[in-house]
């Protein structure tokens, strides 16, 4: 068996193409899951049992079941019911792009709830104090005390997260979509060189995720500018 | 739901698979992060390079696109193989079963690295030393005193690996393991169910997750027996 290396660079152009949809549905996905772990952790450190309960067990479940159960819940499930198929929302519920961005989102929103909640647990109790000796309402301490700092001690774990969204936008190839996976699977299918095809994707995955690792590092050393010495 | 009594059997024989590809990924996965993490603290520059290579790629790649490439790529590895010996052979390739299990527990394995790295680093040098005075032999010294003490410091986040390890086995319909997706898949193609059938999988697959949790809670208790005075 011999390792073609011609073979990965006539094919990584093609796969750099099917990079186009793998970082829209990033990028999209990790803005509004973002947005909605922001509403999650709320509810979830709100201490008010109504709020609280709701965001746990959301939590928990979607952190508790694989990525690609969801996706089908959402791709293949919704059909099912007569009332999605009627209604206004099926013109994006039947488009598998849709289903996967909500998919990711609800997914990546769940996580990331939970990162934040542990960077809001590691605020120190001074700081709080301070802010309350100062006379500072309790939104403002929330909003310029206690979330700067979270938001430092939240990013190594954020971008691990980002690359786990990153690794988990692959499953769209299943839903009939040509992410980098998806090419890739085409071109194996033609050539029958699982290798060298899948190794050229394999690159450009970790491409990404040396560049996600760069932005957050970057990132880190902005949030935490005033933590050194 | 009158639907899914039907195919209750369909989803427990695949709720064994799960089980079972679990059991033997989980033996694998502690095997690689022992052996990775030994070789990102040993001495030798090649075992630290060797060692950062793998937990760089398997961190770093989808974990669909890794169970691709273990399961067709070691297929025409070795078919390859078995035609220069029988050129009339067509097609040998691993079991789905073997291929599927070896790429999540090398995908949990490079996490467990980094995590059994740090909690042999969390146990004392002079736990070591000791035990080097004591003239224990380097292997005696990793069963008899690295090990005891470093588990204890990796179950939070190996508890995590699990649930990442179960939650991985639901790939493996994609290569025709019969788990619980690829029994869902069945059931959704004879009733036009889909959504009520992969919930039943969310089910399965939450109460494997809880119970995992559970029982390292329990384990975690248990490991930490000795620090009950002192707290």
């Amino acid at each position: 068996m011999n390792f073609e290396i011609a073979l990965v660079w006539e094919s990584l152009p093609k796969i750099v193409e099917g990079m186009g949809l793998t970082i829209e549905l990033l990028l999209i996905s990790l803005t509004l899951g973002t947005a909605l772990s922001v509403v999650l952790v709320l509810m979830r450190i709100s201490g008010i049992p109504a709020l609280v309960w709701p965001a746990f067990l959301y939590i928990y479940v979607f952190r508790g079941t694989p990525m690609l159960v969801q996706l089908f819940i959402v791709y293949h499930g919704l059909a099912q019911f007569e009332f999605v198929r009627n209604s206004v929302l099926w013109v994006f519920l039947r488009e598998p792009f849709w289903c996967a961005i909500i998919a990711f989102s609800l997914n990546v929103a769940a996580y990331t709830a939970e990162i934040l909640r542990g960077g809001i647990q590691g605020v120190d109790r001074g700081l709080h104090e301070a802010g309350r000796a100062l006379g500072l309402k309790p939104y403002q301490r929330f909003l310029h005390v206690t979330a700067p700092i979270a938001i430092r001690l939240s990013l190594p774990a954020y971008g691990n997260e980002i690359i786990s969204l990153l690794k988990g936008t692959a499953l769209v190839s299943l839903i009939t979509m040509y992410d980098i996976t998806g090419v890739a699977r085409t071109i194996v299918a033609r050539t029958f060189a699982p290798y060298e095809i899948f190794v050229s994707a394999a690159i450009v995955y970790l491409c990404l995720t040396w560049l996600i690792q760069r932005g957050v590092g970057l990132a880190e050393r902005r949030f935490g500018r005033y933590v050194r010495r | 739901m009158a639907v899914v009594v039907e195919w209750l059997d369909a989803f427990a024989w695949g709720a064994l698979v799960v089980l079972r590809v679990f059991v033997v990924a989980l033996i694998l996965t502690v095997i690689w992060g022992l052996i990775g993490a030994s070789a990102k603290l040993s001495d030798s520059a090649l075992a630290r390079g060797v060692a950062n290579a793998y937990t760089t790629v398997f961190r770093g790649t989808p974990e669909l696109l890794v169970l691709l490439i273990i399961y067709f790529g070691s297929a025409v590895t070795l078919t390859g193989i078995a035609k220069m010996v029988d050129p009339s052979v067509k097609f040998i390739g691993i079991p789905p079963f073997w291929a599927g299990s070896l790429a999540i527990s090398l995908i949990v394995g490079a996490y467990a690295t980094e995590t059994f790295r740090g909690a042999f680093l969390g146990v004392d040098r002079g736990q070591v030393e000791a035990a080097r005075a004591l003239g224990l032999s380097p292997g005696q010294t990793f069963f008899y005193v690295r090990l005891p003490q470093m588990w204890r410091l990796a179950l939070p986040a190996f508890g995590n690996h699990m649930n990442s390890l179960i939650k991985d086995t639901a790939l493996l319909s994609v290569i025709g393991v019969e788990e619980i997706m690829y029994a869902a898949d069945r059931a959704t193609a004879m009733t036009n169910k889909p959504f009520t059938m992969y919930l039943v999988v969310a089910i399965i697959y939450l109460a494997f997750v809880s119970v995992i949790i559970k029982t390292v809670a329990v384990l975690e208790v248990y490991a930490n027996r000795h620090l009950e005075r002192t707290r």
